[in-house]
């Protein structure tokens, strides 16, 4: 082995629909110096030991977002992934399709759940038809403005996001990250006019089924943030509409709850959120619980400085303002 | 050692066996923990849903009552160790710093950013160290396997919560292993127990628990354990809604953090609440001791 170099078995997920009758796992070894990309390790794989190896790239610089995989259970891309860590940490590389997404061939997957949210959030400037743009000239913002973007323009699409994200797995009905960060783009942009159109749309499915597990985060190669992306629009949507889902109820409530004591009173909570009708359907469990945890029915002892807490609430969560 | 305690709401009501067994770990390895009545509430997250800056203020309060005293702060909740931290985090950007200031002081209270928040298995694994613990360990848990669940907001995002890793943590295992147990490698031990939703919509968080037990099971665990009380109810409490949802009797005990350490350190399982959990502990306890007569 030439020096500076590392022997590395890579097991890699073997898949064709209608052809195979289960997945399987092929063992690969190459012997690589350990700053090469996973994706160059793929490429190698594919012109010298098995041309049959299905797999998705372009770019090969973390620009095109084409070749996103799960790299030892992680949602990454393979161009910008070196092989030395993961091999360090885990003994070998097992590189598996994008989760979330149904498999095509081998690491290639069909991206069209990912692309029919996208597309539902209608990602593009919505202009009042009344006020045009005007033509042939540019329509300035403010740098406050475009700061207001945050990080999202920097996205690439790659779905390592979506991949990711425990709430499209378990909930189809989830836009999942990306789609949420791009509707964020959208939500503040200050010549878009379908802001507060946007929020509501998305509502109740859309929004309020993130986890912020921040696994989003975790996995985007650009940093785009989606996980906090999703939390402004959460508090964006519930200026726009108050706590009228069972989510904004429950982020509402939970506030609210919070000012009584100081402390959380579970059981006023559970009521805030589903209302006495919809508690009928968590009475079993209630019971259940209630019967090791007596203390859920418990009220909380408020804290000392209750006061001090009560002015913060004055200071920086004024009531809404009356509408029109 | 002596730290500031920040039980948290579910510690001092539902999950009180996870206050149990705290204070029985921290006496037995000498951490003293000065109570603070006035702490509240982190929000856990829900309130920084509703109102991002009203939810830094107040956990400003809480960071700022435990730098009037000098202390550290020590966590058992990886929801509350999330909502402190990025309190502190927040803090640092003087747009919202001022807010804030202008919030708090009126009330007389200065924020400036001191102390640290610390989750009690960063301070068992780093401050009292592993081989600290392995000295203290009357009964080894040899035998047990043991699923860490480390719950979302005590590790990510990880640049901001400064955590050991964001999808890649081990000091869990690691003080599983020290205490005599065999951790168990799983993929769930990194993903969300579904709580947040738990209210938004009860089929689609119980079926994400559900998963992540599945997986504990599916790689051996005899049990799981969390250093969430959050992630607790998610995964005993509400087991059976779990079950339901994936198809399969779960049958998953499920311990917090401390008990574990605690049941090498020599506690009796009534001095650690165990008969509060939905899901009984007694079939993975068993395994400890089968091994260790046997």
């Amino acid at each position: 082995m030439a020096a500076g170099t590392v022997s590395v078995p890579f097991d890699i997920y073997r898949y064709e629909p209608g052809k195979d009758s289960a997945p399987r796992y092929q063992r690969y070894t190459l012997t690589l110096t350990p700053h090469t990309p996973v994706l160059t390790a793929l490429l190698q794989i594919r012109s010298e030991i098995d041309p049959t190896l299905g797999l998705r790239y372009s770019c090969r610089s973390a620009i095109c977002g084409s070749c996103a995989m799960q790299i030892n259970s992680k949602s990454r891309l393979a161009c910008e992934t070196q092989v030395g860590p993961e091999f360090e940490r885990h003994g070998r590389i097992v590189l598996e399709p994008m989760r979330n997404q149904p498999v095509l061939r081998d690491l290639v997957v069909d991206q069209s759940p990912f692309w029919r949210e996208y597309h539902k959030i209608e990602p593009h400037l919505k202009l009042d038809p009344r006020r045009p743009m005007p033509e042939g000239k540019p329509t300035p913002m403010t740098p406050a403005e475009v700061e207001r973007f945050k990080e999202t323009p920097r996205c690439i699409a790659c779905a390592a996001c979506y991949s990711a994200c425990p709430a499209a797995e378990a909930d189809p009905s989830f836009p999942g990250p990306m789609a949420l960060a791009k509707l964020y783009r959208f939500a503040v942009d200050p010549r878009d006019t379908a802001h507060d159109e946007r929020l509501l749309r998305i509502q109740p499915n859309g929004l309020w089924l993130c986890l912020r597990c921040h696994l989003c985060t975790e996995a985007c190669p650009k940093d785009v943030r989606p996980s906090e992306r999703i939390r402004d629009l959460k508090e964006m949507a519930i200026a726009v509409q108050g706590g009228t889902e069972h989510g904004s109820k429950h982020a509402v409530g939970f506030k609210e709850n919070l000012k009584g004591a100081g402390q959380l009173h579970e059981m006023k909570l559970v009521r805030a959120t589903f209302g006495l009708g919809g508690m009928v359907g968590q009475v079993g469990q209630g019971i259940r619980v209630w019967r090791k945890k007596p203390e859920i029915m418990k009220r909380p002892r408020p804290i000392d400085g209750l006061d001090e807490l009560e002015k913060i609430y004055e200071a920086l969560d004024p009531p809404p303002k009356e509408g029109p | 050692m002596k730290l500031a305690y920040y039980p948290g709401c579910l510690a001092q009501e539902s999950a009180k066996e996870l206050d149990m067994a705290t204070r029985y770990v921290c006496r037995s390895l000498g951490i003293e923990l000065v109570e603070f009545p006035n702490f509240s509430c982190c929000g856990s997250g829900f309130v920084d849903e509703a109102n991002e800056v009203l939810n830094i203020a107040i956990n400003a309060r809480n960071l700022a009552i435990a730098e009037r005293a000098g202390l550290d702060i020590l966590t058992i909740c990886s929801t509350c160790q999330g909502m402190l931290t990025l309190a502190k985090v927040r803090m640092q950007d003087p747009a919202v710093k001022g807010r804030v200031d202008a919030a708090l002081k009126p009330l007389g209270i200065e924020y400036r950013g001191t102390v640290e928040v610390k989750h009690l298995l960063r301070v068992l694994t780093e401050d009292v160290g592993l081989p600290a613990i392995k000295a203290k360990v009357k009964r080894p848990l040899q035998g047990m396997k043991v699923g860490a669940f480390y719950g979302c907001h005590l590790l990510r995002p990880a640049d901001e919560m400064q955590s050991e890793s964001g999808e890649e943590p081990h000091s869990f295992e690691d003080l599983i292993a020290a205490v005599g147990a065999t951790p168990v490698d799983y993929r769930g031990r990194v993903m969300c127990c579904g709580f947040p939703i738990l209210f938004v919509k009860p089929n689609t968080a119980n079926s994400i628990a559900g998963r992540q037990i599945l997986d504990a099971k599916a790689h051996g665990a005899d049990a799981m354990a969390t250093p969430c009380p959050l992630c607790h109810t998610s995964l005993d409490a509400y087991q059976n809604q779990a079950g339901k949802e994936v198809g399969r009797r779960l049958d998953m005990p499920v311990f917090h953090l401390p008990q574990v350490v605690a049941l090498a350190l020599g506690a009796a399982p009534e001095e650690l609440g165990l008969s509060r959990h939905l899901v009984r502990t007694d079939g993975a306890l068993a395994k400890v001791h089968s091994t260790a007569s046997a």
